[in-house]
């Protein structure tokens, strides 16, 4: 394998970011010790030590993002001349389609094309989860869905993970298949041994970083990777949770705790619900975006009418559950959730999703 | 059996379910819990990693009989909620258990990792079986709690005028000192990385609009949707004026903010300002007619018509 020392990493980011956006984990400053992935330039501070409180998928779910921009234009106005070249006419007065007032014209202005970014520092269920994304978003030139947006970003994305060699009470990676050796999602994996780290290489994008001068060959071997928590049988979840679906006194019991905050949902890398609104600057202007969104919360679902279909705190819960054990599988084929054990650590009431899990796992072996 | 797992008994013999604690969170520490049966409660306990504010599920609760383990911070909550009507006060038992204060678990959890084990006898913090320094992971609402009840000599409140011990009393200093000018910089730098997640009113206890907030509703359409630094901006400024007089300080929006955001500042500040204002303080009387909830249609300003 190859070997880049710990004091060239500053460097080689330092190159990376003069082609591409580099992401890496912070520790922000006032903020009692919450670190995050931020956009990274030379001379910022990195934090590799600790998980990162917030998981990266910003980086290809913006927490909002612009879908494009309009302007209503009126016929002969200095607006459609002046918008014109950079946008495209959707809507012109003689369409089918044409607003009612005469002469309008809607002038769509596309979004800023996606950057080519470089996520760094990463662990491996985090990388992990961006290939769980992947089966829904980004499906270019085959079967299923494909966000255009989602897949732009995905295409000009290198992921370069960090290999945990330890690892804390919350995690759980190690009851998917490959654990903390999961390569799914990274392009070129570090592996931390003395005075730096081994690197290797996983797709052709992160193979060609290797022959960048900071790294050099090296005959050590990569270190043991970290044995978390484990949860046996969450793969026979999909088949189990239908058959809980109707117990609502089993929903009421395991959300019992929670205080609907949302941030089990929000900090995870998996969760990738959305909300789509226009905001508008004036009467003319606005921006069509697209925003976080979650389960979790009673709006998610409420219906025009009024009506909820899921009421309580204990329907939203069991959502969050089903989707991630039950639906996604059935759908794309993955788990939503790789173990990294964010929703636990950051729950302020407490809920640890391992024992739903575990309960939902017990219940069905009494039946 | 302990005296607290008794009077739980003796309370859900009447009411037939109690909110409290057992110890069976990561590391041993308390979570919260739902008593239904005498013998569920015996695993009751209560120890300074009990920060958790239970009094936020009674309004959810609201019409049934309840009884409740509450710090003396908590109970404040709950006269509060009863002053204003959310709470039917003769459905609730309020089990009141002494407290010398409480830990900051995340901070400890995130100098020393997560699940990292925490003992505390009341006096000496161990954790992972070393001591540490017990003022640096106290929360800060604890370290000058006027119904603190300290037990031994280490439990002692940090007489003022001393260095702050802690970090959240250090920023709280440093906040005092800034300009107007300054904590707006100050305030818009937090804000840049608020995920509009809404952790902060939904572990509120007097934030009971929850699922019919305005910062979520599209019609009107009060605040945008974005997640960005001025919708954040404008979430806390709505927050914190629903919250002017009715706030009892209990610390619960900030521990809950996963990003950190020193939101106890805010708090702090407008509560000073409404007990100059109106000499009032929020949780102090179930009876009280909280000032700014008093809209007087007969008064000089508007005549009811
Ligand atoms: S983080 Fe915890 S309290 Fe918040 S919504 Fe998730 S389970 Fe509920
Ligand atoms: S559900 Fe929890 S453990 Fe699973 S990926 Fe999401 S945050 Fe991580
Ligand atoms: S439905 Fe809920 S659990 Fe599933 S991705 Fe959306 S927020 Fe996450
Ligand atoms: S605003 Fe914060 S401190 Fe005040 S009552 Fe609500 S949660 Fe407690
Ligand atoms: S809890 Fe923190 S991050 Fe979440 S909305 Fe409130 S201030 Fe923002």
């Amino acid at each position: 394998m190859k070997f880049i020392s710990s004091e060239k990493i500053p460097g080689f980011l330092e190159a990376l970011s003069a082609r591409s956006t580099v992401w890496a984990p912070r520790e922000l400053t006032g903020s009692g010790g919450t670190v995050m992935f931020e956009r990274w330039r030379p001379g910022d501070p990195i934090d590799l030590e600790h998980y990162s409180s917030l998981s990266a998928k910003d980086v290809v779910l913006p927490r909002t993002e612009k879908l494009f921009g309009y302007t209503y234009a009126f016929g002969g106005s200095p607006f459609s001349g002046g918008l014109g070249a950079s946008g495209t006419a959707v809507a012109a007065s003689d369409s089918d389609q044409a607003p009612a007032t005469s002469g309008e014209q809607i002038v769509i202005k596309p979004a800023e094309p996606a950057p080519s970014t470089v996520l760094f520092g990463v662990r491996a269920c985090d990388a992990k989860s961006i290939q769980v994304l992947d089966a829904l978003f980004n499906n270019p030139g085959g079967e299923g869905y494909n966000d255009p947006q989602y897949s732009a970003r995905r295409e000009g994305l290198t992921v370069i993970t960090l290999a945990c060699t330890t690892c804390d009470d919350a995690c759980f990676c190690s009851s998917f298949e490959n654990g903390a050796s999961e390569k799914a999602g990274s392009d070129l994996i570090l592996y931390p041994v003395d005075g730096g780290f081994l690197a290797e290489g996983v797709t052709g994008k992160g193979g060609e970083l290797l022959s960048e001068p900071f790294f050099e060959e090296s005959e050590l071997a990569p270190p043991p990777l970290a044995e978390t928590a484990v949860i046996e049988g969450l793969e026979r979840l999909q088949e189990i949770l239908p058959g809980l679906f109707d117990d609502l006194d089993f929903w009421e019991r395991v959300s019992e705790r929670c205080v609907s905050c949302g941030f089990c949902t929000y900090g995870c890398p998996t969760c990738h619900c959305f909300n789509i609104h226009d905001e508008m600057q004036g009467d003319r202007e606005g921006e069509r975006l697209r925003s976080w969104d979650a389960c979790m919360f009673a709006l998610y679902t409420q219906e025009t009418s009024g009506h909820n279909p899921r009421p309580t705190l204990a329907h939203r819960y069991r959502n969050r559950i089903n989707h991630k054990f039950s639906y996604y599988p059935e759908n794309q084929g993955e788990i939503l959730c790789t173990g990294c054990g964010r929703c636990i650590r950051g729950c302020p009431a407490a809920l640890d999703i391992r024992d739903v899990l575990r309960d939902a796992l017990k219940a069905a072996r009494k039946e | 059996m302990s005296e607290l797992v008794s009077t739980i008994q003796k309370v859900l013999a009447e009411t037939g379910l109690v909110l409290g604690w057992s110890a069976t969170g990561a590391g041993g520490v308390a979570a919260p819990e739902r008593f239904h049966t005498a013998e569920e409660a015996e695993v009751a306990i209560f120890d300074s990693t009990c920060v958790h504010n239970l009094s936020v599920h009674l309004p959810r609760l609201k019409g049934r009989a309840v009884g409740i383990v509450a710090k003396a911070c908590d109970a404040r909550s709950i006269v509060e909620l009863i002053a204003e009507r959310e709470v039917d006060g003769d459905q609730v038992r309020v089990i009141e258990v002494s407290c010398t204060d409480t830990l900051d678990v995340k901070a400890i959890w995130r100098r020393y990792g997560y699940g990292a084990l925490i003992e505390d006898d009341g006096s000496e913090l161990r954790v992972n079986g070393e001591p540490v320094e017990r003022e640096a992971f106290v929360q800060a609402k604890c370290l000058d709690c006027e119904d603190r009840q300290p037990a031994t000599p280490a439990g002692k409140p940090v007489p003022s005028g001393s260095k702050p011990a802690n970090a959240r009393q250090q920023l709280r200093e440093d906040f005092q000192a800034m300009s107007v000018g300054e904590r707006r910089a100050f305030w818009r730098e937090q804000y840049a990385r608020c995920i509009r997640c809404h952790a902060c009113r939904e572990a509120c206890p007097m934030c009971y609009c929850r699922d019919v907030c305005i910062m979520q509703t599209t019609d009107p359409h009060w605040t945008g949707g974005g997640i960005n630094t001025a919708e954040a901006e404008m979430m806390q400024l709505i927050r914190v004026n629903h919250l002017a007089g009715r706030c009892t300080a209990c610390g619960e929006c900030e521990r809950a903010c996963p990003v950190g955001i020193p939101l106890m500042l805010l708090m702090e500040e407008q509560n000073r300002a409404i007990e100059e204002m109106f000499d009032y303080r929020a949780g102090v009387d179930p009876e009280a007619k909280p000032p700014l909830l008093t809209f007087d249609i007969k008064g000089d300003s508007w005549d009811g018509e």
